[in-house]
């Protein structure tokens, strides 16, 4: 079920209405959970018995896992954990990827083998559930914290409604301990949960769908070289469409979690005036740049095992990262990009470093060390103080390394966008290559409003770098915020696009 | 967190709100605006999933847009008893939906093929690619959209506002007068007037666009405009591989006992007279009754559809299509030997 449908409307307000009666805390988790399954198989029915299967997997497992004593009892658990989660994943998302480059492969080497092309279907939210699922199996190997009480709260966790499909991937302490206790929005609350929901649905409906993506797609579909003012256009395009896209999915899973008295943690926080792309991963779909950093990158040793290492490390996770989005060499080399960026910043601080502090021994905690070269710490959910070490201050400088990043960032969305690397280079070329004879594809009305938006995204995320939405509205005059929030009403109805998925359903 | 006051601004965004939409809804019913339903995938999967009705009942029409204007729905079911079911798409050639059909076992009906050559032999249609999107729509439609078409029908039914192709914040600002650029197509270039569609998927002029030459005339000069940039026609291989798939898809259909029957809808003037130059009759349109082995209604063969005089060249008015579709049913049920469950004797009105 779309966020962005009037089935969904209807849903929640049904959704809403059950909550606030007076049931029993486990009469109303069990509507909860009921509710998410209908979400769920309202988008296709059968697939309701993957997410019950990944449930009752890891539920078990995970118990047997945390109570087992023998290490290789332990391992093998884990590693039934591996093969379901990550199976599955496989199967869904990277079967056809994977059979079409295995026969790429051996047609390379002379064998003459061509198989009929696999017609599967991706389950919605595959890999955030996984993800989800996943974190949960190897924190109760790692004895990180304690297996969920019951099945009722497991399922829930696993399939409650608001971070089901797309997210924020969250972990078992941030979700599980809400179940324990029974919670009902305050008044507060559930207005701050419908301002995000509109907040959310208008980044989707109207910025999005409605302004953004048409110029988007004109570009990355038209398979002439364009003008590079053309190709500019549809690469910023797409870079606040995904914004937008991503970011208003968050902002109404947050905001339909608030409205219910739940708390979701922060999946962005205004990445495109990120400086530096340490910076970026600490702004841009937060919940999977941290899980990769708790369960990739530090596993693989994180900086633990020296410079080189610590590089290695670093593209892997991004490598891997790229491919989480989907199974395309593009994605990978958009991981790539990244890693290769990050590689960029690292030698440019350690060697400042050197430079400012030539012994470098610093006592620094195991865990700092490792978390500082790479992604987000934790952010404390939907409130709270700003992550100290992202706190750039607003200088002349740092606003251009801003610009610099955002720049680049740009250019990794050509990959992430293209549908191939032929359409890829043909449009890095139009950027970067004057060619007057290049064809034009967008309209005067359509360069404007590409301008417009996103010269006020970049503006906007860089006076609210070091805040957050809510704090922002709190600190409005209330009919200010009033304004405001009918200007977003009406431009959602007037907006009609009310049937469109959301990019990262794709993933 | 700042206590703002969120119960005072979600009641003051509330009422500005529904101010700011019926004060637009109330301006646009003054202004004479019917009401209009999106022909987008979930309409047109609506009633794509209506055509296992039995083939004595029901009738499936498909084809570019003439058909949706020239064919009365309301005229037909009420002259013959029997369903109406519209898939022709604008802009589009009836082909791709031709297939969808043709493999599509539990497809047994009636079905009528509007022809108009331009769409039909061609491979490189305007809007084949919405058409595409709504068979693709069709096929993997959950329960969600279904539920939320049902909602959007009730809405749609009674908010003139909600009209996408107008009156969405895009279509608005496309309204502004900013210069075209060059080489770029922007923006809807129809007048309003010339686009209502019903539930039933029925287009129709609306009484000011019949009214009103320079509307007219805006239509006019599109058309002038394609014939100006078209391309040559299909000839040799490549129009023979259209003429065999149209035979293997219509031969799938007859073999499981459907009816097809193919049209050629009028069109009128400078137009007429372009198309029939450039597809001349005994090539494309005798040719395609010849290798399909089905019957054929061509306007000018009939009197009574012969000589309409379309209000833009290519499509009818609604009077006119009440007359078109009256005509057509007695050629149907005369000639054709199509039988429908009003009564056969029963006057045609």
């Amino acid at each position: 079920m779309l966020f962005n449908s009037y089935t969904f409307l209807v849903f929640f307000a049904v959704v809403l209405i059950l909550h606030n009666l007076p049931f029993s805390w486990k009469t109303k988790k069990i509507n909860l959970l009921l509710a998410s399954y209908v979400f769920y198989a309202a988008w296709n029915p059968p697939f309701i018995l993957l997410l019950w299967l990944s449930t009752l997997v890891d539920y078990f497992v995970g118990r047997a896992l945390y109570t087992q004593e023998n290490k290789h009892k332990k391992k093998l658990l884990l590693v039934i954990s591996l093969i379901g989660n990550l199976g599955m994943l496989c199967f869904f998302k990277y079967g056809g990827f994977i059979l079409e480059n295995f026969t790429s492969l051996v047609n390379a080497l002379g064998v003459d083998y061509h198989p009929a092309k696999p017609n599967i279907i991706l389950p919605a939210g595959i890999s955030f559930y996984t993800f989800t699922t996943l974190c949960y199996t190897i924190d109760m190997y790692r004895k990180e914290s304690k297996p969920v009480k019951t099945l009722l709260d497991f399922s829930l966790f696993v399939t409650f409604f608001p971070h089901l499909v797309a997210g924020p991937i969250v972990r078992p302490p941030q979700l599980v301990p809400q179940f324990e206790t029974p919670r009902k929005a305050s008044q507060q609350q559930l207005l701050q949960g419908l301002f995000l929901l509109t907040l959310g649905l208008f980044m989707k409906v109207f910025l999005a769908d409605g302004m953004l993506s048409e110029s988007a797609n004109s570009v990355f579909s038209s398979h002439d070289v364009l003008k590079t003012l053309d190709a500019w256009m549809g690469v910023l395009a797409f870079s606040g469409q995904i914004f937008f896209d991503f970011a208003g999915y968050s902002s109404c899973a947050i905001g339909a979690a608030l409205c219910l008295g739940f708390i979701l943690p922060q999946n962005f926080l205004f990445p495109y005036a990120a400086v530096g792309f340490t910076d970026f991963w600490r702004r841009w779909h937060i919940t999977l740049s941290s899980w990769l950093r708790d369960y990739l990158y530090i596993p693989l040793g994180g900086n633990r095992l020296g410079k080189y290492r610590t590089y290695f490390n670093l593209m892997v996770t991004m490598l891997l990262g790229g491919l989480w989005h989907g199974a395309k060499w593009t994605f990978v080399a958009w991981g790539a990009l990244h890693g290769l960026y990050l590689w960029i910043e690292k030698a440019f601080r350690d060697a400042r470093r050197k430079k400012s502090l030539p012994a470098l021994a610093i006592v620094e905690s195991k865990n700092n060390f490792i978390k500082s070269s790479f992604a987000p710490s934790f952010t404390k959910p939907v409130e709270g103080s700003f992550p100290p070490e992202t706190n750039h201050p607003k200088t002349v400088t740092n606003f251009f390394l801003a610009l610099c990043t955002f720049f680049l960032v740009n250019v990794t969305w050509v990959f992430f966008r293209a549908e191939d690397f032929t359409s890829a280079w043909r449009l890095l070329h139009s950027m970067f290559v004057r060619n007057d004879s290049g064809t034009a594809v967008l309209a005067y009305l359509d360069i404007a409003k590409v301008s417009i938006i996103i010269v006020i995204l970049v503006i906007a995320h860089w006076l609210m770098r070091n805040t957050m939405v809510l704090n922002v509205a709190g600190k409005m005059s209330w009919w200010l915020l009033g304004i405001v929030w009918s200007v977003m009403l009406i431009l959602i109805m007037l907006s009609q696009n009310a049937s469109s998925s959301f990019i990262y359903f794709q993933f | 967190m700042q206590p703002t006051n969120y119960k005072k601004a979600g009641l003051l965004a509330v009422c500005i709100s529904l101010i700011a939409i019926i004060s637009w809804e109330i301006h646009l019913r003054n202004s004479g605006v019917p009401v209009s339903y999106d022909d987008n995938e979930a309409l047109w999967s609506d009633k794509r999933a209506m055509v296992y009705e039995p083939s004595d009942k029901a009738t499936v029409i498909i084809g570019s847009s003439r058909i949706k204007y020239d064919l009365d729905i309301p005229t037909w079911e009420n002259s013959t008893g029997d369903h109406v079911i519209q898939l022709s798409n604008v802009g589009s050639s009836p082909r791709p939906v031709l297939a969808d059909l043709a493999n599509d076992k539990n497809f047994k009906g009636r079905l009528i093929i509007d022809v108009t050559e331009g769409s039909f032999f061609s491979r490189t249609v305007v809007y084949d690619w919405k058409t595409n999107r709504k068979i693709a729509y069709y096929k993997e439609r959950t329960p969600t959209q279904r539920f939320s078409f049902q909602i959007n029908h009730v809405l749609e039914s009674q908010f003139v506002f909600l009209d996408q192709q107008f009156y969405s914040i895009n279509s608005l600002i496309e309204k502004l007068d900013v210069p075209p650029r060059p080489k770029v197509n922007s923006g809807n270039p129809f007048p309003m007037e010339f686009y209502p569609n019903s539930f039933d998927r029925q287009s129709f002029m609306t009484a000011r666009f019949v009214a009103d030459t320079s509307l007219q005339n805006q239509v006019k000069a599109i058309w002038r405009r394609g014939r100006t940039n078209a391309k040559p026609p299909l000839t040799g291989t490549a129009l023979d591989s259209i003429f065999s798939s149209v035979k293997f898809q219509v031969e799938k259909i007859k073999a499981r006992g459907g009816r097809v029957l193919f049209i050629r809808t009028p069109s009128s003037g400078p137009l007429f007279e372009y198309e029939t130059k450039r597809y001349p009759r005994a090539e494309y349109w005798d040719r395609l009754l010849k290798v399909t082995d089905c019957p054929g209604v061509y306007f000018k063969d009939y009197p009574a559809m012969a000589n309409f005089e379309c209000p833009e060249d290519s499509h009818l008015s609604r009077e006119q299509a009440v007359i078109f579709t009256n005509s057509f049913i007695n050629i149907l049920k005369e000639e054709k030997g199509w039988s429908f469950t009003h009564n056969l004797n029963k006057p045609v009105l």
